[in-house]
C-alpha cells in the first residue's frame, strides 16, 4: 500500500470539495430551471414511506377506491385545485404545505374515505395508493 | 315528619292534598315545592333510609333483549332513589331534542325547551349546580384551557355541569323530617290503586311484613322510576285488564337508555396538543363544568342524526398519564381520601370502603400513577378516544313488561327487553365521521372510527338512564300521559320522572326529571290552592 503523501490528500480533498461545491451548484441552479412536465412523483414524495402508507395504498386499490392505474391515478389527484397548484412548485416545503391544506379541504368538503375505519381524505388516500402502486411497478 | 310505616298504627287512611308514591329525585322534588306553597303532601317511600337488601331484591326481573344492561342493581328502591349512586354530570335537554324530527319516528315533545327553562332554573338549585347556563360561549371568556381550532359549522363545545354528586337522601331529610307539610312514609309500597269513576280513589301502601295503610287525596303522583313506574300502571289490572293508563298498549314500550360506549379515537399529529379543556373538571367561579363535542343542530336537522356530546379520553404515551384505572373502588377511595382531606366524614363510608377493598389493583395503579405523575413530565398524547352517552331514538319494541315471576305482594316482577335499532349506531357513525372531518379540516390529526359497518351493537352499554316507559304525547293514542303529565285515562293521576320522555336526547336525565317534578309541582298548585279555599 502506498504511502498518504501530503499532494494527495490534499487532492483527494479538493476534489471532494470540488464535487460538493458542483452538487450544491447545481440543486441550486435547478430550482431556476423550468419544467415542461408534471413531476407526480415530487408528490408521493410528500408521504411517508412506511408500513401504514402502504397498508392504505394497498387497501384502496383493492376496495376499487383508487384506480390500480398510475396514471388515471395522477390525473385524478392532479385535479384538484392545490394539488394542481403544488405540482407547479419546485420548494418541497411549500409542496407539502398545500398538499396539507388539500388535504384540510377535503376534509371540510366532505370528500373522505373510510381505510381500516381511519377517516381520510381522498387526496392522502390517493396519494398513498400512488405511492404503492409506484413502489410495486418498480418492485 | 318521617314516619316508619312497620311503627305506625294506622286506624283510617292518611288523607293528604298530593298524595305521592316514590321519594327520589322527582318525588322529593314535587314534595318539597308543594310543601313551600303551604300544601299537604303524603310522600310514600318503599324504601328506608338507606340501602336495605330485602326491599332492593323487589327490583330483580329478566332481562331478555340487549344483555349489557341492568334492572336490579341500576336504581336504588330507597329513600332519595337512585341519587343515592348517580355520578352527577347534568346539562338539559337541547331544544332540537323537543322536535319532532324528520328521519327519527315518534319523535317530538308536546312542549318545548322554553317551556322547562324556568323549571330548569330550579332543579339546578336542587341538584346544587352553578347557574342554569349551558351555552359554552358564555363560559369561555373564563376558562384559561384552549378549545382546539375547529371550525364552529362542523363541530362546537358543549358545556355540562357537575353536581356534587347531591344524594338526596341526606341533602333533603332534614327538610322534610321538619316539614309540617309532608308527611313521609318509609317502607310502604304501593301495592294497589283504585280506581272509582275514572279517577284514583286512593293507594295502597304495605310493608314486607304486611301492614297496609291507604292514602286518599285529590292527585296522586306515581314517582318510582323509568321501569317501576310502568310495572306498577302493568301491575294495577283489576279494574282494568290491560293496567292502568294502557288502552293503547303503550305503558312500558319505547323504553330507552342512553348507548354508552367509549369508540373511535382521534390520533393527534401534534403530541403536545393541549386537551386540558376536555379531560378535566373544570372549576369555574365554584361551577364545575366538563366540556364535550357536539355537531352544530343544523347538521343534526340536515342529515337526520341523533343527538350526541362526545368527551374526549386522552390516552399518553406514557401509561403513567392514563386514567384506565378509574372504576368503582377508585371513585369511592378518592370520595373517602377527599372527605378525610378535608375533615368530613365520607359520604357512605361502609359502602365506599368496602368498594375500594374489593379493587386494591386498580387503587394500587391509581396511587402509583398520581405519585410519580409529580415526577414524571406529561407523556405525550398519544390519541384521545370519544366517551359517550348518545341517543336512542324511540322504539315501540323496546320495551319494560311484566315477567311470570312474582314478588311477596304478588305482584309480577319487571322484565327488560332492551331494543337498540342498528340505524341509532349508524347515526353514531355519521356523527363520528363529521368530527372526523373537522378534526382533519383543522389540520389536527385524524380519527379511526370504532363502530363498524354493519354496526357491532355489543360496543353499547347501558347508561343506567331508564326512560320512555310511559311517554308524553297529547294524543292518548301515542302517549301515557298529557304536557301536564297526567295518564290521558285518569282524571288526578300523574307520573313523574324519566318515564315521560318521549325522546331521551343525550343529555343526562336527571336535570329534566327534576325539571318536569318542578313544572308538575306549579302544575297542580293552582287546583289545589283552589280545593283548599272551598
Amino acid at each position: 500500500m502506498g504511502k498518504i503523501t501530503r499532494r494527495l490528500a490534499l487532492g483527494v480533498a479538493g476534489v471532494a470539495g470540488l464535487g460538493a461545491v458542483a452538487y450544491g451548484a447545481s440543486l441550486a441552479a435547478c430550482r431556476f430551471v423550468p419544467r415542461n412536465h408534471p413531476d407526480f412523483f415530487a408528490l408521493i414524495a410528500t408521504v411517508p414511506k412506511d408500513r401504514a402508507t402502504r397498508h392504505i395504498g394497498r387497501a384502496m386499490v383493492a376496495s376499487g377506491h383508487a384506480p390500480a392505474d398510475l396514471g388515471a391515478l395522477a390525473v385524478r389527484v392532479s385535479a384538484r385545485p392545490l394539488i394542481r397548484t403544488a405540482l407547479a412548485t419546485d420548494c418541497p416545503t411549500t409542496r407539502k404545505r398545500l398538499v396539507q391544506d388539500q388535504c384540510s379541504a377535503d376534509f371540510a368538503e366532505g370528500r373522505m374515505v373510510s381505510v381500516d375505519g381511519w377517516l381520510l381524505s381522498e387526496t392522502e388516500a390517493e396519494l398513498c395508493a400512488a405511492a404503492w402502486i409506484a413502489e410495486t411497478q418498480i418492485a | 315528619m318521617i314516619i316508619d310505616l312497620r311503627d305506625y298504627d294506622p286506624q283510617e287512611p292518611v288523607i293528604g292534598a298530593v298524595c305521592i308514591a316514590g321519594a327520589g329525585p322527582a318525588g322529593i322534588t314535587l314534595a318539597l315545592e308543594l310543601a313551600n306553597k303551604g300544601i299537604d303532601v303524603v310522600l310514600m317511600e318503599a324504601g328506608g333510609r338507606t340501602y336495605e337488601a330485602e326491599t332492593q331484591a323487589l327490583y330483580e326481573g329478566e332481562v331478555t333483549g340487549d344483555g349489557n344492561t341492568d334492572i336490579a342493581s341500576s336504581r336504588l328502591r330507597q329513600f332519595g332513589g337512585t341519587t343515592g349512586h348517580w355520578t352527577g354530570l347534568c346539562a338539559p335537554l337541547n331544544p332540537i331534542d323537543f322536535e319532532a324530527r324528520e328521519g327519527v319516528p315518534h319523535s317530538g315533545w308536546p312542549i318545548g325547551r322554553s317551556d322547562l327553562d324556568p323549571h330548569y332554573e330550579v332543579a339546578q338549585a336542587y341538584l346544587q349546580l352553578g347557574p342554569f347556563e349551558y351555552d359554552f360561549g358564555k363560559w369561555q371568556d373564563r376558562i384559561d384551557a384552549p378549545a382546539l381550532p375547529l371550525d364552529p359549522d362542523m363541530v362546537r363545545n358543549a358545556a355540562y355541569q357537575q353536581s356534587p354528586p347531591t344524594r338526596f337522601a341526606d341533602t333533603y331529610w332534614d327538610a322534610i323530617a321538619t316539614s309540617n307539610q309532608i308527611r313521609c312514609f318509609l317502607h310502604a309500597n304501593l301495592v294497589d290503586i283504585l280506581l272509582v269513576d275514572d279517577a284514583v280513589g286512593h293507594f295502597e301502601f304495605s310493608t314486607l311484613e304486611g301492614k297496609t295503610v291507604r292514602v286518599r287525596a285529590p292527585q296522586f303522583v306515581i314517582a318510582c322510576g323509568g321501569i317501576e313506574n310502568a310495572r306498577i300502571l302493568l301491575n294495577c289490572r283489576k279494574q282494568r285488564a290491560d293496567g292502568i293508563g294502557n288502552e293503547y298498549d303503550l305503558v312500558g314500550r319505547y323504553y330507552m337508555d342512553h348507548l354508552n360506549c367509549e369508540t373511535s379515537a382521534i390520533l393527534f399529529a401534534d403530541e403536545d396538543v393541549d386537551l386540558s379543556l376536555y379531560d378535566e373538571l373544570l372549576e369555574i367561579d365554584g361551577t364545575d363544568l366538563s366540556i364535550g363535542l357536539k355537531l352544530p343542530f343544523e347538521v343534526m336537522r340536515r342529515d337526520a342524526l341523533l343527538n350526541n356530546t362526545a368527551f374526549l379520553v386522552p390516552e399518553f404515551e406514557d401509561a403513567t398519564f392514563n386514567n384506565d384505572f378509574r372504576n368503582h373502588g377508585w371513585v369511592s377511595f378518592s370520595s373517602m381520601v377527599k372527605a378525610f382531606a378535608s375533615g368530613k366524614k365520607p359520604d357512605r363510608f361502609a359502602e365506599n370502603y368496602c368498594n375500594a377493598v374489593e379493587d386494591t389493583d386498580a387503587i394500587a395503579v391509581g396511587v402509583y400513577r398520581h405519585v410519580m405523575r409529580r415526577f414524571l413530565r406529561e407523556g405525550k398524547t398519544v390519541a384521545a378516544r370519544l366517551r359517550q352517552d348518545a341517543e336512542q331514538s324511540p322504539n315501540p319494541d323496546s320495551r319494560v313488561y311484566l315477567s311470570d315471576e312474582t314478588d311477596v305482594f304478588g305482584w309480577r316482577k319487571a322484565g327488560l327487553d332492551w331494543q337498540i335499532a342498528s340505524s341509532d349506531l349508524d347515526s353514531l357513525r355519521r356523527t363520528h365521521e363529521h368530527i372526523g372531518a373537522a378534526v382533519g379540516a383543522a389540520g389536527l390529526g385524524r380519527l379511526q372510527l370504532g363502530i363498524p359497518d354493519p354496526p357491532d351493537l355489543d360496543i353499547v352499554y347501558t347508561g343506567y338512564h331508564h326512560m320512555g316507559t310511559t311517554r308524553m304525547h297529547d294524543s292518548p293514542q301515542n302517549g301515557v300521559v298529557d304536557r301536564n303529565c297526567k295518564v290521558h285515562s285518569v282524571k288526578n293521576l300523574y307520573m313523574a320522572g324519566s318515564s315521560v320522555f318521549p325522546t331521551c336526547g343525550t343529555s343526562n336525565p336527571t336535570l329534566t326529571i327534576v325539571a318536569l317534578a318542578a313544572r308538575l309541582a306549579d302544575h297542580l298548585i293552582p287546583n289545589l290552592t283552589a280545593e283548599l279555599k272551598t
